[in-house]
């Protein structure tokens, strides 16, 4: 019984040393991070080696993340906010959780992939597009992500389920450049063909298509490059979908960064983002997920369609967090799995 | 007037005299408690304030689209999880209580060792199991082929094969414990009288079993209820998800809170039920008896169909898991990715999990003891409130613990505090009801024999009372460690920054679809746990020696 305690009182001891441990240094940066660590920690080591500054990352979903800097406020310790989905950035904008970060910092990406305030800027963009198998037949009618909905791809078609926030993002854009009604019937025609058999992952839709148990899907683009990569032979394409003169074009979604508006490290925050919209930063940071950097004259990887080469659907990334919660309606409303 | 005056000059004494007359009514003891049980309430008050501020017609919308399939998909799914539990825990338990056959005692072992996996750990890894290409998917094809499906785990009758291999061991534990407590020579009456074996299980054990079956099954409801990991990976909507979602997705708290609302009242309503058929339900206790139960032994043919069954319900609930993970884990070591960090997160899991193992035993101590010394509505209720965690989700535990701690406490706020406050609020109720069983053993007579003999209040306890109990405290203690280390939702919420624990890197591996660096984690919760396990086994077997 008495070792039993004694035991009780080190763990207790143990913890409240390592309670106090946790305190933060001067020269350190905590990233609240909703990007894949293994995206990130290349650049963070990069950066860490180059300015002596430490990054702490505290990985969760962005979502979750974003709702424990709000429950926080000011007694928050993160200096710096990643996610992967524009949508979350300008809502921690909209709750008021970010303050502008220079001017001279973010003036090279450009204006609809940042906040109008600049309290957030893109990083890396990607494209919602759609693959194909190589053999499957019957798929020539297939120009925009409406005619998913077209009865012809009963059974055929690979969709997430809507919570996925790349979805979600989809969703919006379409919604913005065509109508609310338009993008109903469209979801309501999808559910049809999807069937009962909707993925988990966007991994999975592509696999899927490659094994020819679908025919087509609608995915992010570097899904196909990530299969790719695994299976050089995989029977895949890559198509891009309302092109043309009357094409609303690609929906694009951006991750990106946010400066905590309650950071004491305000010039080491500062100093992160330098680096990660520098040439080498955008490289590291796109290029680990064959993504497009949003910084103007830095390519993406050489397999991807190049940005400019194709039409890009024109919202600004920031309506993906003004429009959420209507498009969170919309897809409650048709019933969306 | 004379009175007004005389207020006026015991004004200054006025909260003392309510100090005074509290001591006399509840005691130090229930004071202690009345504060622990306060701080427990935290979530509960969190979620009445922030449901009280739901509108109407947000109430509205609730009811008329949220709650019906919500209530719907949750209700289903707990009673198809205890009838899978049912099936897999009594009739193990039958077999190995009551048939002598060849490694049974392993097979006690294997019945029981499901616990030591996590259920998200579970999920992750059987949906990769049912990929075409994963172990059992590709077999599936090889027999069936294209004709017949891949059974699809992203649906009811997934997580209902989920959660039942993870959860029939609580069943297992209780019905096995009540059958060799049973009293034989009801069931050797039975077979007298010419009843087959199956009618002697049916007419004989089954109602005597009831109390036994009832509380597994109640621990199962509530887990299904409260889990977390198994159903977000497999999205299939339950209370828990939903109000996760509401509150992530949304940052809708409100909405989230008049979810959780109804969930604590379900899960109340529950556990009230739950007791009170067990009260009805006496008989039960005073059928143990103290003759030593002779096992039959098992012919060749009991054998084989025995360690058929057994044997299918451990392949799944615990050997291809193991294999798996053994696997990955093999592979992790030759890529070298098992460095330093990694056995940094090994050492902050278990230091979380002994912590507030170690507080939950310490803070439960109080409110079980007040209970089993002056049982009246005060002490009863204290416990229902007490079992908080159990009702309420973990991620909403969560949100008031740090909406508490920021508010009240906020100098603890970034270290461990809030965590572990979290963690001992989700499992003060597996402290108290295992110490409240254990110092029912206790009788008043033993301890007034020591107030005779001299021994002041403390003294006793130090001398008389907590050796006594010590081995439902250590029992307490593995229970609550066990579930600390596997915690996971709590403890994505409230780990302090860059803290990552084992159940925390599952998660983020699993989602990234990194499978040899999930396996190792989840391979060492599951090296963890086992100690516990075994002592707590060998403390049950002590009991059982001593009664």
């Amino acid at each position: 019984m008495k070792r039993f305690w004694q035991g009780g009182l080190v763990s207790l001891l143990l913890t409240v040393l390592l309670a106090s441990a946790a305190t933060v240094q001067a020269e350190e940066l905590i990233v609240y991070s909703g990007r894949k660590d293994k995206f990130i920690k290349p650049l963070i080591e990069k950066f860490t080696a180059k300015t002596g500054i430490k990054v702490v990352l505290h990985s969760a979903k962005s979502t979750a993340l974003l709702n424990k800097l709000r429950i926080e406020g000011n007694r928050t310790v993160a200096d710096l906010f990643i996610s992967n989905d524009a949508g979350n950035l300008q809502i921690g904008s909209q709750l008021d959780l970010f303050q502008p970060i220079k001017k001279d910092i973010i003036n090279v990406i450009p204006e609809n992939l940042k906040a109008d305030d600049g309290t957030w800027v893109g990083l890396s963009a990607r494209a919602r597009v759609l693959v194909v198998n190589n053999k499957a037949k019957d798929l020539d009618f297939v120009k925009s992500v409406f005619d998913l909905a077209d009865p012809r791809l009963k059974g055929r078609l690979g969709i997430t389920h809507s919570s996925n926030g790349s979805f979600i993002a989809g969703v919006t854009v379409y919604e913005l450049s065509t109508s609310k009604e338009k993008v109903m019937d469209w979801l309501k025609g999808m559910k049809e063909n999807a069937g009962s058999k909707l993925f988990s992952k966007h991994s999975k839709i592509v696999k899927a298509v490659a094994t020819g148990k679908k025919d087509i899907g609608l995915v992010n683009h570097y899904y196909i490059y990530r299969h790719l990569a695994k299976h050089p032979d995989a029977p895949i394409h890559i198509l891009l979908p309302d092109q043309g003169k009357d094409g609303m074009g690609v929906a694009w979604n951006v991750a990106g960064i946010a400066m905590s508006k309650y950071t004491r490290k305000k010039q080491l925050a500062e100093k992160l983002i330098a680096y990660f919209v520098s040439e080498e930063g955008q490289k590291l940071f796109a290029g680990a997920n064959s993504e497009y950097p949003t910084r103007v004259g830095v390519a993406a990887a050489p397999e991807v369609p190049a940005a400019g080469s194709y039409k890009v659907a024109d919202v600004p990334m920031r309506a993906l967090g003004t429009n959420r919660m209507k498009t969170l309606d919309l897809l409650d409303h048709v019933g969306m799995p | 007037m004379p009175a007004t005056e005389y207020s006026l000059i015991e004004e200054p004494a006025w909260h003392l005299r309510i100090w005074q007359a509290l001591v006399r009514k509840v005691g130090w003891l229930g004071l202690i408690a009345t504060g622990i049980v306060a701080v427990a309430a935290v979530p509960l008050v969190f979620v009445i304030y922030s449901s009280s501020q739901l509108s109407l017609s947000g109430w509205q919308a609730l009811w008329s689209e949220r709650l019906p399939g919500l209530m719907w998909n949750t209700l289903s799914l707990a009673v198809l999880v205890a009838i899978g539990c049912f099936i897999l825990g009594v009739s193990s338990a039958w077999f190995i209580a009551r048939r002598h056959f060849v490694g049974r005692k392993l097979a006690i072992w294997l019945m029981i060792l499901p616990l030591a996996i996590p259920t998200y750990v579970f999920a992750h890894i059987y949906t990769i199991l049912f990929e075409e290409d994963g172990w059992i998917g590709s077999l599936w094809m090889s027999v069936f082929g294209d004709s017949v499906g891949i059974p699809d785990l992203y649906s009811i009758g997934g997580v209902t094969f989920i959660l039942s291999i993870a959860g029939f061991s609580y069943v297992f534990l209780l019905v096995r414990s009540a059958l060799e407590h049973s009293n034989p020579s009801l069931e050797e009456a039975a077979r007298i009288q010419g009843l087959s074996p199956f009618a002697v299980f049916w007419r004989v054990n089954l109602p005597l079993l009831r109390p036994a079956i009832a509380a597994g099954l109640a621990l199962v409801v509530l887990h299904v209820l409260s889990d977390f990991g198994a159903v977000s990976m497999l999205r299939y909507q339950t209370f828990t998800l939903s109000i996760y979602l509401q509150m992530n997705g949304r940052f809708d708290y409100q909405g989230a809170a008049g979810l959780s609302m109804v969930l604590v009242f379900l899960s109340f309503t529950f556990l009230i039920f739950e007791r009170w058929s067990r009260s009805r339900q006496r008989y039960y206790a005073s059928a143990t008896q103290l003759r030593q139960t002779t096992l039959r032994k098992a012919s060749n043919l009991e054998q084989c169909m025995i360690w058929l069954w057994l044997g299918l319900i451990t392949l799944f609930a615990f050997v291809l898991p193991m294999i798996w993970m053994i696997d990955w884990t093999l592979e992790a070591i030759q890529q070298g990715v098992l460095d330093a960090v990694f056995w940094g997160y090994v050492s902050n899991s278990l230091i979380v999990a002994a912590a507030a193992a170690t507080l939950a035993i310490i803070v439960a101590f109080p409110v079980a003891f007040f209970h089993t010394r002056k049982r009246s509505t005060l002490s009863t209720s204290y416990i229902q409130l007490s079992s908080i965690g159990f009702v309420l989700p973990g991620p909403v535990i969560a949100l008031g613990v740090l909406s508490f701690i920021l508010a009240v406490l906020s100098p603890l706020y970034g270290g461990l505090a809030a965590l572990l406050m979290a963690l001992v609020i989700r499992f003060l109720p597996l402290a108290v009801q295992s110490q409240e069983a254990a110092l029912q053993h206790l009788t008043p007579s033993i301890e007034q024999a020591g107030r005779i003999l001299g021994a002041g209040p403390l003294e006793n306890l130090r001398r008389v009372v907590l050796p006594m109990i010590s081995n439902g405290m250590i029992v307490a203690w593995v229970l609550v460690f066990i579930d600390a280390l596997k915690e996971l939702p709590a403890t994505l919420i409230l780990r302090p920054t860059g803290f990552d624990t084992l159940p925390v890197r599952i998660w983020i591996e699993a989602s990234e679809e990194s499978l040899e660096l999930a396996a190792p984690a989840a391979l060492m919760l599951v090296l963890g746990t086992l100690p516990a396990l075994w002592l707590m086994m060998r403390k049950e077997k002590q009991t059982i020696i001593n009664n």
